[in-house]
C-alpha cells in the first residue's frame, strides 16, 4: 500500500513538477480543448448513458456549448430507455442524470411507471448499490418535476437499512455479505442517505444524522496526504475489481458529502484547510488523460466551488520566474477552483525567505495592488533586498467583507518558490601561464568572456596554467553560479574537467600540469579550453571558447595508463565500404606472331634444303620393284608410313591419345606384315644382286 | 454449448503463445505489449502515448510493476512481444520478473522501453547497465542546462531542457524533420564507447552537465555536455530493439501538449516535439520502420538463367537479390544505394555496390577472379538504424580443365613446323632410301 502511494505520489510530481510543486493553476482553456478531445462519441453516441451523462456533466461545468447532436441523440438513448420496461435501475438512474442536463422530454405515463419501479427497487434492494441507484433515481425526478410524489413513506427504515452497510472506521461495505469496505463505498452511502432525506415525507431523527456526521468525522480520519498539502482518499487494493483509484474515491467521496451537506441545514464542522487539501488534489493531477478521470476531477471541483462548507481560494502566479533586467513585477492572481470570479480582497505579502536558509523575512509585509483590467494582484517594483536567487514567498488573503469569511476558505498562508534572474557582471577575467617554483608571471592574457576572440597559449609540465574572473549580482553583491567549469578538451578528444572555485569574490583556478600529468596521460599537444558558468538564477550563463593552449608534457613511462576510449561517431561506423575490383594474373608475354611465322618458314627451310640435296644427288626409284604383288606390299608400306603420319596431324588437330593408340595399333600391324614383306624381298633381290 | 466455450477457450490459449513471438519477418503482425507502471494513474496522466500505441494496433496490457501476478513467460512461451517499464521506482517486480528475466526477453528478440526518472530505483538502474547505459549514480542528480532549458514561466532551475540534438537519421526518426525542441526533464545517462550497438538519439547540449541542483557541485559532475545522452536506443545483434531515457514525463500528456520555447530563441512552439519525437522512434522500436528482410538470392553466369554448382574462374557472373522494408502493415522495396556485396574467400576478392531497380531488386555482375577455393556469396548490410542483412551463400571457384585452355598457340607453330617438316623429310627419306640406286 505505501509503495503505491510512493507511485502515485511519484506521479503527482511529475504531473505538477513543471509547475513546482506546492503551485496549483485552477482550470483553464487546456482543460477545455482536452475535454472536447476526450469526450467525442463514437459514430455519434457514447457507448453508454453513464458516459453520456459524464460528456454532458463535463461540458456543462466547463461552459462548453454543447454540440445540438450531443443532446439529440443523448435524448433518444434516455427516452428508450426509460420507455423499456427492462431497464436497470442503474440505467435509469444515469438515463434521469443525463437527463437533468439534457432536459429533454419524458412523457409523463413513462416518468410515472419509473416511479413506482424505482419505488418498488427501494423497498426490495439488498445492497448499497441498489439503493444507490433506485433512491438516486427518486431524487433526479423530484428535481426534475416537482407535481411527481416520489415522498418515500418509510423514509427512516430505509435511512437505517443503508446505516446498516457503515463500518465503525468510517468506511461502507457495498453489501452485507461482503466484508470489504471502501471509501469509494462511503461516499456512495452518503450521497444516498442525503437522497432519502430530501425525499423523506416527514423529518428524518436528527440523531441519525449525527451518527451520519460522526461516520464523516471518522472517515476524514483516514484521509492520506501528499508532502505539497494535497489530500485524498484511497482504498486498499482488493482483488483489483472495486478498487476505483484515488481519483474516484476522493471524488466519491466529495459527491456523497456535498449532497448531504445540501439537505441538512447544519454545519458539518468540517476544518477548511481539509476542504483546501482535496481541491488541491484535484488541481495537482493536472489534465487527466482519461475520460474518467477528467469527468471525476472536473465534477468534484464543481462541487467544491458549491458546496456549503467553504469555497476554497486558490493563489494562481502567471510567472513565479522574475527578471531583474526586464523589471518584472510579481502578479498573483486569486481564483476559485474552476477560475471563477471571488470577491473583493487584498493579497498581502507577508515574508520573503531565501530558500534554504532559515534567516528572518527579507521584506516587511505589505499589500499588492489589484489591477482592475487584468483582476491581477500586482507588485510592481521588488524590494531591493531580493536579489538573484530562489526564494519562498509567504502570500496572505484578506477579504474585505466579513461575511465572506464563512462562505470562503481562503488558507492561513501560502508559500510559493520564486526565483528571481538578471545579469551577471563578470569581470577582471584574467588568464595566465606561470612558473612554478617562482611563481612569476610567464605570459598573462586579458579575457573577454563576451568575444569571440580566441587566444593561444603554450605551457610545459613544470609551469602552472591560472585562470580568475569575477561575477557580481545585479544588486552589486558577488555570485556563486552552481556551474563553473574549466574544460580541457586534447586533439584526440580526452576531456578533463574542472570546478572552478571561489575564494570570496574572486574565481580562480590554477592547474599544475605537473601534479596533472599522469592525469593527462602524458598526451602533449594542442587542447582547447571551454568555460562554462551558469546558474539558474543567471540570464547571460554562457560556455566560451577561450582558445587553446599547447602543452608539452615528457613522454609517458612504460606503466602509464593509458587514455580512455573514445566513443566512435555512429555516422562513420556505418556507411558503404570502398569497392574492391579483382587485379586477375596478367597473361604471359608471347612473340608477335609475324615472329612465330617467320621461324615457322625457317623450320621448313631444313626440308627444302633436304629435298634439294635429294636432287642435286640425282636420286631416283629404280629399285622400285616391278613385280606386282612385291609393288603392291611397296605402296602398301608406304600408304601405311603416310597413314601413320596423317594419323599424328589429326593427333594434333583433334584426336585424343586413346583414338589415336587404337588406330595406331590398328595401322601398325599392317605396317609390320606390309613392311616385313616388302623389306624381305629387298633384302632378298639386294642379295641376288650381290650374288650373282 | 457449454462444451463448445470450453473448447474455444481451450483451442485459444493452445494457440496464443504461437501468437505472441517476438517480432519475425514471417509474421509481422499481432504485437502484444504489457506495460508496467507504478501507478494506474500513469494510464491516465500518459493516455496520449498509450492511444497513439493503441491505434496503431498494438494491444497494450497494464500491470503494476509489483503485481504478483505478472509474468512474461507461460510454459516456455513468451507471453508478450514487447515489454514497456514505465515504473521508474519499483524496487523489486512482482510475479516472476526480474532483471535476468528481462534480458531473456529481450535476448530473444523482443523489444523494451525503459523510462527511468529522478531517484529512479536500483533495479531500474540495473536493467539500464544490462541494456548498455549507465545513469547518473547520485539519485538525486538531474539533467541542468543553464543555456539550453525551455523557458517556462513557472520553472526556474532549468531541470527542464529543450533538446533538439537528434540523431541523423531518417529511419529511427522518420522523414518529418521534427521542428519543435524536445521537452527532458530527468537524469542522464552515459553510452559506453565501447559498446556499439547503442546509439545517442537525443543528446544534451554541450552545456549541460548532470548534478543535484540543490546543492553545491565541488568535483567535477561525472557526465557533462553532449557525452550525456537524454535518450537512447539500442539494436541487438539479434534485431530485438530497445529504447532508454532517463525521463518518463517526457512521454506524460502534459509535455505532449506544452508549448516549448528554447532559451535564447525568439521562436515559441506551440506543441513540443514530444509526441511526434516519441510516436517516430516507437515505429522504430516496434519495426514498424527499418526492419529489412532479404529474399530470392539468385546468381547464374551471364546469359544464363540455371544457378550453377559452381563457377570456373574468369566466369562472368550475375547477382540479385529483393530486399524489402516493413511498413507496419506491408513489406515495401527498400531503396537504398549502399548495398554491397562481397566474393569472399579468407577477405574480400570484389566488393561491388549493388545496383537498385528502385523497386527492391539489388543486382550487380561480375568477372569470378582467377584464383580457386571455395568462396562466398556475402551481402553485410548495416545501415544506422536499420537491422543488419548477412547473407552468404557458398560456392566453390575450380580452375580451368586440360582441355579448356588454349589449343593452337601462334608462338609454337616453329615447333609444329619443325615436327612436321621432320615427319615430310622422313616419309621421303623412306622412298629414297629403299628405292633409291
Amino acid at each position: 500500500m505505501a509503495r503505491r502511494l510512493a507511485g502515485f505520489l511519484v506521479l503527482l510530481l511529475v504531473v505538477s513538477i513543471c509547475e513546482a510543486a506546492f503551485l496549483f493553476q485552477p482550470i483553464s482553456d487546456s482543460h477545455r480543448s482536452t475535454a472536447l478531445e476526450l469526450f467525442t462519441p463514437d459514430h455519434g453516441s457514447f457507448k453508454s448513458l453513464e458516459e453520456t451523462y459524464e460528456a454532458l456533466r463535463t461540458f456543462q461545468i466547463l461552459g462548453i456549448e454543447k454540440k445540438p447532436d450531443l443532446t439529440a441523440t443523448a435524448c433518444r438513448s434516455i427516452s428508450e430507455t426509460v420507455g423499456s420496461s427492462s431497464s436497470t435501475a442503474k440505467d435509469l438512474f444515469y438515463a434521469l442524470k443525463a437527463n437533468s442536463i439534457a432536459e429533454c422530454k419524458i412523457d409523463k405515463k413513462a416518468s410515472k411507471g419509473i416511479i413506482s419501479r424505482l419505488k418498488a427497487a427501494v423497498s426490495g434492494a439488498s445492497s448499497l448499490l441498489d439503493f444507490y441507484y433506485s433512491v438516486g433515481g427518486l431524487v433526479l425526478i423530484k428535481d426534475q418535476s416537482s407535481e411527481a410524489d416520489v415522498h418515500l413513506a418509510d423514509a427512516e427504515g430505509v435511512f437505517r437499512s443503508v446505516k446498516a452497510f457503515s463500518q465503525s472506521d468510517g468506511r461502507w461495505r457495498y453489501s452485507s455479505n461482503n466484508p470489504e469496505s471502501s471509501a469509494f463505498a462511503a461516499g456512495i452511502a452518503l450521497e444516498t442517505h442525503a437522497g432519502i432525506v430530501s425525499l423523506a415525507s416527514s423529518e428524518i431523527d436528527q440523531s441519525l444524522i449525527c451518527t451520519l456526521k460522526n461516520d464523516i468525522i471518522k472517515l476524514f480520519d483516514s484521509i492520506e496526504k501528499y508532502d505539497d498539502g494535497a489530500l485524498y482518499f484511497d482504498d486498499k487494493l482488493v482483488d483489483g475489481h472495486e478498487y476505483q483509484g484515488p481519483v474516484s474515491t476522493t471524488s466519491s467521496v466529495l459527491r456523497g458529502l456535498t449532497a448531504f451537506a445540501a439537505v441538512t441545514a447544519e454545519n458539518l464542522n468540517l476544518p477548511g484547510d481539509k476542504i483546501l487539501g482535496l481541491a488541491k488534489f484535484f488541481l495537482g493531477i493536472g489534465v487527466p488523460g482519461d475520460a474518467k478521470d477528467f469527468f471525476n476531477q472536473i465534477d468534484s471541483l464543481a462541487c467544491l466551488e458549491s458546496n456549503r462548507v467553504s469555497i476554497p481560494l486558490i493563489l494562481s502566479f502567471p510567472s513565479t520566474v522574475l527578471s531583474l533586467t526586464r523589471k518584472d513585477s510579481l502578479k498573483v492572481g486569486v481564483s476559485t477552483v474552476l477560475g471563477s470570479e471571488v470577491p473583493s480582497l487584498t493579497v498581502k505579502l507577508v515574508g520573503a525567505f531565501s530558500s534554504g536558509s532559515k534567516d528572518a523575512s527579507l521584506v516587511e509585509s505589505q499589500e499588492l495592488n489589484f489591477d482592475k483590467t487584468s483582476g491581477l494582484h500586482i507588485l510592481n517594483d521588488l524590494p531591493k533586498s531580493i536579489d538573484v536567487g530562489s526564494y519562498t514567498f509567504v502570500f496572505e488573503i484578506v477579504l474585505h467583507e466579513p461575511k465572506h469569511e464563512e462562505v470562503y476558505f481562503k488558507g492561513s498562508q501560502t508559500k510559493v518558490p520564486i526565483s528571481v534572474t538578471g545579469l551577471i557582471k563578470i569581470e577582471n577575467s584574467e588568464i595566465a601561464v606561470l612558473d612554478s617554483d617562482l611563481g612569476s608571471i610567464e605570459s598573462q592574457k586579458k579575457l573577454d568572456l563576451a568575444g569571440k576572440y580566441a587566444i593561444s597559449l603554450s605551457a610545459n609540465h613544470l609551469q602552472k596554467l591560472r585562470l580568475s574572473f569575477q561575477l557580481t549580482t545585479p544588486r552589486g553583491r558577488s555570485f556563486k553560479p552552481h556551474q563553473a567549469f574549466l574544460k580541457l578538451r586534447h586533439e584526440s578528444k580526452v576531456e578533463h574537467i574542472f570546478v572552478v572555485g571561489n575564494s570570496g569574490k574572486q574565481f580562480e583556478i590554477v592547474l599544475n600540469f605537473l601534479g596533472l600529468v599522469e592525469k593527462f596521460f602524458y598526451l602533449s599537444g594542442k587542447y582547447d579550453m571551454e568555460l562554462t558558468v551558469g546558474d539558474a538564477a543567471m540570464e547571460n550563463s554562457l560556455l566560451v571558447a577561450i582558445g587553446h593552449i599547447e602543452l608539452d608534457l615528457p613522454e609517458a613511462p612504460e606503466k602509464a595508463p593509458r587514455p580512455p576510449p573514445q566513443p566512435v561517431d555512429p555516422y562513420s561506423r556505418y556507411g558503404p565500404k570502398a569497392e574492391i575490383t579483382h587485379i586477375f594474373r596478367a597473361p604471359e608475354k608471347r612473340p608477335p606472331q609475324e615472329l612465330s611465322l617467320a621461324f615457322l618458314g625457317l623450320t621448313i627451310l631444313p626440308l627444302l634444303g633436304f629435298l634439294i640435296g635429294l636432287l642435286r644427288l640425282g636420286v631416283n626409284l629404280k629399285n622400285f620393284p616391278t613385280k606386282p604383288l612385291p609393288a603392291t606390299f611397296a605402296v602398301l608400306f608406304h600408304v601405311g608410313i603416310g597413314a601413320v603420319l596423317l594419323l599424328y596431324v589429326f593427333f594434333w588437330v583433334k584426336l585424343d591419345l586413346f583414338q589415336t593408340l587404337k588406330i595406331l595399333g590398328f595401322l601398325g600391324g599392317i605396317l609390320v606384315f606390309v613392311g616385313h614383306r616388302i623389306l624381305s624381298h629387298l633384302a632378298a633381290a639386294s642379295a641376288k644382286l650381290k650374288s650373282a | 454449448m457449454g462444451k463448445l466455450w470450453l473448447i474455444c477457450i481451450a483451442s485459444i490459449s493452445i494457440l496464443l503463445p504461437f501468437l505472441c513471438n517476438a517480432f519475425s519477418p514471417e509474421t509481422p503482425t499481432d504485437r502484444r505489449v504489457l506495460v508496467l507502471l507504478d501507478d494506474f494513474a500513469i494510464m491516465s496522466s500518459h493516455s496520449l502515448y498509450f492511444n497513439a500505441l493503441k491505434s496503431r494496433g498494438f494491444d497494450l496490457e497494464f500491470k503494476l510493476a509489483d503485481d504478483p501476478k505478472i509474468a512474461l513467460q507461460r510454459y516456455g512461451q513468451y507471453l508478450y512481444d514487447a515489454l514497456i517499464l514505465f515504473c521508474p521506482s519499483v524496487e523489486r517486480f512482482g510475479g516472476s520478473i526480474d532483471v535476468a528475466a528481462i534480458v531473456n526477453f529481450v535476448d530473444s528478440g523482443h523489444d523494451l522501453i525503459v523510462a527511468a526518472d529522478v531517484n529512479a530505483s536500483d533495479l531500474i538502474r540495473e536493467v539500464g547497465t544490462e541494456c548498455g547505459v549507465d545513469f547518473d549514480e547520485d539519485p538525486s542528480a538531474m539533467v541542468i542546462d543553464h543555456i539550453g532549458y525551455a523557458v517556462s514561466g513557472t520553472e526556474g532551475d532549468h531541470t527542464l531542457i529543450a533538446s533538439d540534438d537528434f540523431i541523423k537519421s531518417d529511419v529511427i526518426l522518420g522523414a518529418k524533420k521534427i521542428e519543435a525542441p524536445i521537452l527532458f526533464r530527468g537524469i542522464g545517462h552515459a553510452v559506453s564507447p565501447a559498446n556499439s550497438l547503442v546509439l545517442k538519439v537525443l543528446s544534451a547540449s554541450p552545456s549541460a552537465y548532470s548534478a543535484n541542483p540543490k546543492s553545491k557541485l565541488s568535483t567535477p559532475p561525472p557526465l557533462t555536455g553532449s557525452a550525456i545522452s537524454l535518450v537512447s536506443i539500442v539494436q541487438a545483434r539479434n534485431n530485438a530493439r530497445l529504447l532508454i531515457t532517463g525521463s518518463l514525463s517526457m512521454f506524460s500528456n502534459r509535455f505532449f501538449r506544452s508549448g516549448v520555447q528554447k532559451a535564447g530563441s525568439q521562436t515559441k512552439h506551440g506543441k513540443s516535439g514530444n509526441e511526434q519525437f516519441l510516436t517516430e522512434i516507437s515505429k522504430w522500436i516496434f519495426h514498424e520502420r527499418g526492419h529489412l528482410k532479404a529474399i530470392n538470392v539468385k546468381h547464374h553466369r551471364v546469359g544464363e538463367t540455371d544457378e550453377p554448382a559452381l563457377y570456373r574462374i574468369n566466369d562472368e557472373l550475375e547477382y540479385s537479390v529483393e530486399i524489402y522494408e516493413w511498413s507496419g502493415t506491408s513489406w515495401e522495396p527498400y531503396v537504398a544505394n549502399d548495398v554491397q556485396l562481397q566474393f569472399y574467400m579468407m577477405s574480400p576478392y570484389v566488393l561491388k555496390t549493388l545496383s537498385s531497380d528502385k523497386k527492391g531488386l539489388y543486382s550487380t555482375s561480375f568477372k569470378v577472379p582467377d584464383v580457386y577455393g571455395v568462396f562466398q556469396f556475402k551481402v553485410e548490410h548495416q545501415k544506422l538504424g536499420y537491422t543488419s542483412l548477412s547473407l552468404s551463400k557458398q560456392i566453390p571457384v575450380r580452375p580451368y580443365r586440360h582441355n579448356e585452355y588454349e589449343r593452337f598457340i601462334p608462338a609454337a607453330y616453329p615447333y609444329y613446323g619443325a615436327a612436321f617438316s621432320m615427319m615430310a623429310g622422313f616419309f621421303i627419306f623412306s622412298f629414297v632410301h629403299l628405292y633409291s640406286k
